[in-house]
């Protein structure tokens, strides 16, 4: 809603996560939004509060204390199995109107970003989406969201001073998770979904788990590349088992997709898909500029390659000088003992 | 069946640069194109055209030159285009972008379905799609990578998720927002853009539709950008690893970690 | 493509307009008239395909839209594998029903806008990509002898990997090639002279003072402050290369196309 004075301002108090659960699982960006949200209710004097909404999800709820809610919101409905945004967004709105947050954080994954426009809307609220920082203002306690924008060349900080809650999403993987810690306890709030909220209600046919069957490279944490170096698809292969261990994707410059040994999908660069990555693995790719402009925002970039001299290896934050076919498979070799 | 695309004209590249001394962005010089994403919607639109009949009326908010960005739609198939432009919307965030164009949507009149890109390669922050969606209570489903089946009153779609996708069937009046995987937009042939070259595009502004001017524009936007700026350089530093393999993936991996990557 | 080269026949580039273009009228005009000029000095129009990936209207439907009068062994139409094979097909066909048969065949540069050809529209089943070489068999295989299909050959690729490739190019059905920008004597090119003596190769001469687009072309930077005359350099290039076909690209049709018509001489040739 619009704030219109300082009284307005300080009746909205805490910090909430709307947390992601999934098949009964809470997701590791919920765990992270928690930590993120700690030295901003720690700026404020107030507290961190889970939100969560789902079929089957009341069990995981007291574990959020670990990770810092002093108090969980627990919406546990049938009718909220799948996921049914639209209802989602009115048992939010409802909850905000009641509570007032003063900052709701949500993962930027495809079911939040789903979500947190619709609720943003219908509370008149200020939203920033994938927020890479997200600070307290110390002069007026307002809310500072970092930003990147026009495809990661310019960062921008936002602020919402006129409006409450403040929301912003943040990207799984940005914000750093806390160490649980098993002694902490949290207060649990139960919440109903009325009528009202169920009556715009989409159906949910079938939910099917495929990992693979959706996978974009352009959002994946971590791409694993490969180069003419890789010598044909068994290469490729080599690299897949290294992305998989890694939760990454398979990422290719225009010579292997031109060989034909990756389809053109895979391919990063000028004439392929330009990625923005946690991590970059170029294994044995040398660094042509049209491939360079398609990954360079990267936050990492590791080369792996038997030429030292590379453009590639010369750009890298860590360029290891060996044959990919002895570095990758240790890397896979070493990745499990962690 | 009749469907609004939601479309945006933004800068060709997403390479921004930084004018040192205003802190803004250079705009001048950069050729403005009709987002990516949202050829994908208007190719669907232009789809379910073709097998329920209606008509399609593409949609954008911005200067008077996003003219060009709807004739684009034209020349791949859509029937017309309306253009909202006004300096009052000017400094519009998402939530008076949404309102403004749900407005329109209204203004238009009859629509069963609105389609969106999943979301503009300038902003990138996929909030458009939905908001329009919450302004209008209607129904939407969000990365939507296949339509399984349409009647005329509703569809199946497919929503892509991280983890898979799931089904879901969403009734009329709807919004959906698509991605690449749902179809290949064609390319507008020459006598498309002839015929586009030769069409009207109307010129809406907030207050012919009945839009709340405390809703529109830097007013109506509950966000501000406080400062831009160029991210943190590259550090600029390799670390190089020339041991053996072993050492090698040994100190990628505690790199890694300290990192907390893996 | 043997009689362009004897009858010096230059090959002249010919873009065709953007679609992003703001000013399409102009631009069909300008097209209209390099078009016109061409046919006219008795050169060949080469129209590109998408160039640098950058979405633009098709040489055929330029053509064909515009009613202009394409003298058949005078346009040759790049074609490359970034199309949908319902796209693919129209542009054989209708270059077919113009009589256009020189097609010169590339893989192409993408873009987020371009679809590409997958082995399945091609009928390949031994690629997980589709590259000039399964373009080229598919084009024999459902076209026959009819087109007269030129490849590209860049020297500045690592050899071993470019004339494997060149070799599979010729085993598909290439019968001219076409090099990438050079500005001097071109060792690779003297190879591939050497290995192919009765392939007809045309090299590619840039006629734009730019040289970082040069540099972006050929993948090596080539410093700005190297003296380049445009001109002098093609003249040249016919002396070094007198049994070669010289493509110009970014030729300037208001400042050098009237000093072509006299740079072709070939020493002790008949001029």
């Amino acid at each position: 809603m619009q704030i219109r004075s300082e009284s307005d301002k300080a009746g909205f108090r805490n910090v909430w996560v709307v947390a992601e659960v999934l098949s009964g699982k809470v997701q590791p960006v919920t765990h992270e939004l928690l930590g993120a949200a700690r030295p901003l209710a720690d700026a404020r004097g107030s507290e961190v509060w889970a939100v969560v909404l789902g079929s089957g999800v009341a069990d995981g709820a007291p574990a959020l204390a670990a990770y810092g809610a002093d108090a969980v919101v627990v919406v546990d409905d049938a009718r909220l199995a799948g996921f049914t945004d639209e209802v989602e967004a009115r048992v939010l709105c409802r909850l905000i109107d009641e509570h007032r947050p003063e900052i709701v954080l949500c993962g930027a994954t495809t079911r939040g970003r789903a979500l947190i426009p619709r609720v943003a809307v219908m509370a008149r609220a200020g939203l920033t989406a994938d927020c890479t920082e997200l600070g307290i203002d110390p002069e007026n306690g307002d809310l500072l969201q970092t930003r990147p924008a026009f495809g990661g060349n310019i960062l921008a900080t936002i602020r919402c001073s006129s409006h409450r809650p403040q929301m912003s999403t943040v990207r799984p993987r940005v914000m750093k998770a806390p160490a649980p810690d098993p002694s902490r306890r949290a207060r649990i709030l139960r919440a109903d979904v009325t009528p009202s909220d169920a009556s715009l209600l989409k159906r949910v046919v079938e939910v099917f788990h495929d990992a693979n069957a959706a996978f974009n490279l352009a959002d994946a944490p971590i791409i694993v590349s490969g180069g003419r170096g890789m010598k044909g698809p068994d290469g490729f292969e080599l690299l897949k088992r290294l992305a998989a261990r890694v939760g990454g994707a398979v990422g290719a410059s225009r010579a292997a997709v031109d060989a034909g040994w990756i389809p053109y999908t895979h391919q990063v660069g000028q004439t392929g898909q330009t990625v923005q990555t946690q991590v970059y693995v170029a294994c044995a790719i040398s660094g042509q500029i049209q491939h360079l402009v398609g990954m360079q925002s990267s936050d990492l970039i590791v080369a792996i390659d038997k030429n030292p001299d590379t453009p590639m290896m010369k750009m890298a934050d860590i360029a290891v000088v060996g044959d990919v076919f002895e570095v990758v498979p240790a890397l896979i070799d070493e990745i499990p003992k962690l | 069946m009749k469907i609004v695309v939601c479309i945006k004209q933004v800068p060709a590249t997403s390479d921004a640069k930084i004018d040192p001394e205003t802190k803004r962005i250079v705009r001048e010089g950069v050729k403005a194109v009709l987002n990516p994403f949202d050829t994908y919607a208007v190719e669907e639109a232009v789809q379910l055209r073709a097998r329920f009949g209606g008509e399609v009326i593409a949609l954008t908010m911005g200067p008077e030159r996003a003219a060009i960005a709807l004739k684009e739609c034209i020349s791949v198939g859509a029937d017309r285009g309306v253009l909202h432009a006004d300096r009052a919307i000017a400094g519009s965030d998402t939530w008076a972008t949404s309102y403004v164009l749900s407005q329109a949507i209204l203004a238009i009149g009859g629509v069963d379905l609105v389609l969106c890109g999943k979301q503009a390669i300038d902003g990138d922050t996929a909030q458009v799609g939905p908001g329009i969606a919450a302004h209008l209570g209607w129904l939407q489903a969000t990365y939507v990578m296949k339509v399984d089946d349409a009647t005329a009153t509703g569809l199946r779609v497919r929503r892509m998720h991280e983890d898979g996708y799931d089904v879901c069937d969403v009734d009329f009046p709807a919004v959906l927002t698509v991605v690449k995987d749902i179809n290949v937009p064609r390319i507008p042939t020459l006598r498309g853009r002839l015929a586009a070259e030769k069409a009207e595009i109307p010129v809406w502004k907030p207050a012919d539709i009945g839009c709340a001017p405390e809703l529109i524009g830097l007013d109506g936007s509950p966000t501000r950008v406080v400062r831009t700026q160029p991210p943190p350089p590259r550090s600029g530093t390799t670390t190089v690893l020339d041991g053996s393999a072993r050492d090698s993936a040994r100190a990628l991996v505690a790199e890694l970690r300290r990192r907390s990557i893996l | 493509m043997r009689h362009h080269i004897e009858n010096r026949i230059y090959h002249v580039e010919i873009l065709p307009p953007k679609q992003d273009t703001e000013k399409l009228m102009d631009d069909l005009a300008a097209f209209t008239e390099k078009f016109n000029r061409v046919m006219a000095s008795g050169y060949c129009a080469c129209i590109t395909d998408n160039a640098m990936g950058l979405l633009a209207f098709q040489g055929h439907e330029c053509i064909e839209e515009l009613g202009l009068e394409a003298k058949p062994d005078q346009v040759m139409i790049h074609l490359n594998t970034f199309h949908t094979k319902a796209n693919l097909d129209e542009i054989l066909a209708t270059c077919k029903r113009l009589g256009i048969a020189n097609l010169l065949v590339i893989s192409g540069d993408g873009s987020d806008r371009l679809p590409k050809l997958s082995p399945a529209d091609v009928g390949a089943t031994d690629t997980a990509a589709v590259t000039s070489v399964e373009l080229l068999r598919y084009i024999r295989r459902e076209h026959g002898s009819f087109f007269h299909l030129g490849v590209a050959f860049n020297p500045y690729e690592p050899a071993d990997h470019e004339d494997e490739k060149m070799e599979r190019k010729l085993a598909a059905g290439a019968e001219f090639v076409i090099t990438q920008p050079i500005i001097e004597r071109n060792a690779r090119v003297d190879a591939l002279l050497r290995k192919h003596p009765d392939l007809p190769v045309i090299v590619e001469a840039w006629m734009s003072k730019k040289l970082h687009l040069l540099s972006d072309a050929v993948g090596y930077t080539i410093p700005e402050d190297t003296a380049f005359d445009p001109i002098a350099t093609l003249k040249s290039l016919h002396l070094i290369y007198p049994k070669c076909g010289v493509y110009l690209s970014l030729l300037g049709f208001k400042t050098q196309y009237d000093l072509i018509k006299d740079t072709w001489v070939v020493e002790g040739g008949a001029q």
